[in-house]
């Protein structure tokens, strides 16, 4: 995956750019809009990174050049500003993503799957999932582990549904109340632990492998190996 | 506005017409003094006439009919003459008493007997005609009378009616006149003053819809260098002041909070990926516990610029219709077990979908922050009850406890930044947080602790109305 990271400050850059690589992006960074524009002509580029405050033009003009250059990549918009552009929301319309600083790279990288997911022809929407020895069916919402049937509330079906759906890859709190529950908030109480608490005593009984990890200070994650 | 443009028409209406009477009486009066003046002056004349006549005619077999003829020739030259109903002439008469009073000579109508008892009744002074009313008549006769030599008395009357009939109809002209010039003068009155006030209550119209979203918006201005022009003008000089200012101090809370993130995303990135390098081992706690309270910094830092904003009233809003009743049912769901982790009990009493229009981030975390509250301050097995009811054109949700209440200190600053319990370990924004975010919706919050024990805040929210259209942006300045 080639990702273009249009980003001015370097502190920022250098740790995107690290982790960016360590996830598998082939990363070209630019630290302005004059750089960005030329790289995004000359390379082809899957996704593409722009922060909004650049030091030479608006990141949404650059984007708008881009997209008149020909350039079709989706786009995540990182952004410190406190209010949402009308432009951005025209842009969040049109299939690409805004996030807001500080983010956790779990939250980047999640979305940057999705811009992804997106762009590529959907495939047959699974009716199971899958994950070890846990198995979701998503027409009757029953989970079952190593063929037990857990016995699951909806709204801990969900969040199951969801880990099972990032298997293997890090979610945050604020992701999980956010898909699961439709809130954007940071609530400075443990709500979020506390149901993963309680679904991991569902999911994870006595002597089986726990599957759900918590991750001090990142999020959680459901092991797939 | 109608009610002041009728107001100010008939109040001036009024004044008008006033001032009109007073002139058509003053005009009156002078055309009535100035006929009375002319027939007076010409009985003056005539009497002094016929008194001369018959002092000359000698008093033979013929001196009635020369008086009389005389007298009646005198009758055919009445000033203001009008044709009467009948032929005869019965505005004029002409009267001669004898020394001891009898009626020696009759020129006039009927026989003279009723003219004679009326003059014998009032005194008549020569030289100075009088009003004398005669039964019979119906209006009055002005008499003059002058005194002969051979100690008789002579009377010409001239009836008052033509000079009457002239007044009166002066006077229905007048009327007519006056009122059509006071229709007219109320109607220009009218029109004006209600174009006038139209032009204020456009202004006022517009202004109120500007305080409501849009400060970019201008009340509408006129050419005219009147009073209204100067209003619109002065009130979008001082729109532009209060844009200008709002403008500012979004500039200054969006560059803050820029110059604050940049560097918090940067820390926040570098100790994730410290936390994901594998060697780290016994310090992983110490990392884990700076991005917790990063996190938490962040949050403080949108919540105070949130509170910093709406106590300006410029808190920027992207609206849309938020059902409160299903977000309380989704809250509980998502808070309801790390309360009763901690014993609280949560009770819902809620009717019926109550849809508001607003941001519905901000409604997100206002809620989030009632909830963590309780959950803050609350020991164990209490309960909260939560309550949404509809009220008109409102909906309130109410918060309460059976907890030990807000204590006396707090008590009296529940809504200002940075005040908090003794054993609270919030950043103290809380409630100044959900004040703001209520005012900012057009509602309010009060707190209060219940006399049967515990506290209760109550958030007052404007309900959607009915026909409302999805508008969902309303950024004032979009380039934050």
């Amino acid at each position: 995956m080639r990702l273009l990271l249009v980003e001015d400050e370097i502190d920022i850059q250098s740790f995107l750019r690290t982790s960016l690589e360590e996830a598998g992006y082939q990363v070209a960074p630019a630290a302005d809009g004059k750089t960005a524009e030329q790289l995004a002509i000359d390379g082809q580029f899957d996704i593409l990174i722009v922060d909004l405050g650049l030091p030479d033009q608006d990141g949404i003009s650059l984007i708008l050049k881009l997209r008149k250059l020909g350039v079709r990549a989706p786009v995540l918009i990182l952004s410190a500003r406190r209010s949402v552009d009308d432009r951005v929301r025209g842009l969040e319309q049109g299939g690409d993503d805004y996030l807001t600083k500080p983010f956790a790279l779990a939250e980047l990288l999640a979305r940057l799957r999705n811009l992804l997911k997106h762009n590529s022809p959907a495939g047959n929407e699974a009716t199971r999932l899958r994950v070890l020895d846990l198995e979701l069916d998503l027409l009757r919402r029953e989970a079952s582990r190593s063929g037990e049937i857990l016995q699951l509330t909806p709204q801990e079906f969900v969040l199951l549904e969801y880990l099972c759906r990032n298997a293997g890859r890090v979610v945050t709190r604020s992701m999980i109340l956010d898909k699961v529950w439709g809130m954007r908030i940071q609530p400075d109480t443990n709500v979020v632990d506390v149901h993963i608490y309680r679904l991991r005593g569902k999911v994870d009984g006595k002597g089986q492998q726990p599957l759900i990890r918590t991750l001090r200070g990142v999020g959680y994650v459901l092991k797939d190996r | 506005m109608h009610s002041a443009a009728w107001r100010i028409s008939l109040w001036a209406t009024l004044a008008f017409a006033c001032g009109t009477v007073l002139v058509f009486v003053f005009l009156h009066n002078f055309v009535a003094n100035d006929i009375q003046r002319r027939s007076d002056a010409w009985l003056s004349g005539e009497i002094e006439v016929l008194g001369d006549v018959a002092e000359r005619t000698p008093k033979d077999a013929l001196y009635d009919r020369v008086v009389g003829e005389v007298a009646e020739l005198a009758g055919k030259e009445v000033p203001n003459k009008l044709l009467s109903e009948n032929s005869s002439n019965d505005s004029v008469f002409f009267l001669q008493t004898g020394d001891d009073g009898s009626l020696k000579l009759w020129v006039g109508a009927g026989n003279g007997k009723a003219n004679l008892q009326a003059i014998k009744a009032i005194r008549i002074a020569p030289d100075h005609p009088t009003d004398l009313r005669v039964e019979g008549f119906g209006v009055p006769f002005r008499v003059a009378s002058i005194r002969i030599d051979d100690r008789s008395n002579i009377y010409l009357g001239l009836s008052e009616r033509d000079e009457l009939r002239v007044l009166r109809s002066l006077r229905l002209r007048f009327f007519l006149i006056w009122l059509l010039l006071v229709l007219f003068g109320f109607s220009i009155v009218f029109y004006t003053t209600r174009r006038m006030l139209s032009h204020v209550r456009k202004i006022t119209e517009a202004a109120s819809r500007i305080g409501l979203s849009d400060l970019n918006a201008r009340v509408p201005t006129t050419e005219r260098n009147d009073e209204v022009g100067h209003l619109s003008r002065t009130l979008n000089r001082m729109l532009d002041r209060i844009a200008n200012s709002i403008h500012q101090l979004h500039t200054i809370t969006d560059s803050l909070a820029h110059d604050l993130r940049s560097p918090l995303t940067a820390i926040r990135g570098k100790l994730e990926m410290s936390l994901s390098a594998p060697t780290q081992g016994e310090q992983l706690e110490p990392i884990v516990a700076a991005i917790e309270e990063l996190d938490r910094l962040t949050e403080f830092l949108n919540q105070s610029l949130d509170v910093a904003e709406a106590k300006a009233d410029a808190l920027r809003l992207a609206r849309s219709k938020v059902d409160l009743d299903e977000l309380i049912k989704i809250m509980i769901d998502l808070y309801g077990p790390s309360m009763s982790e901690k014993g609280l009990q949560i009770l819902l009493k809620s009717s019926a979908p109550s849809t508001i229009e607003a941001d519905e981030s901000l409604i997100h975390r206002m809620i989030a922050n009632l909830f963590d509250n309780e959950f803050k301050h609350l020991p164990p097995n209490c309960t909260v009850t939560i309550r949404l009811k509809v009220e008109g054109e409102s909906v309130s949700l109410v918060f309460e406890d059976d907890g030990p209440g807000f204590s006396d200190e707090v008590m009296p600053h529940l809504f200002e930044r940075r005040v908090k319990g003794r054993e609270s370990n919030g950043h103290g924004l809380g409630l100044a947080f959900i004040d703001a975010v209520a005012r900012a919706h057009g509602g309010t919050v009060t707190a209060r602790n219940r006399e049967s024990g515990g506290a209760e805040i109550e958030v007052t929210l404007p309900l959607a109305p009915t026909d409302y259209k999805a508008n969902p942006i309303t950024v004032l300045h979009g380039n934050g």
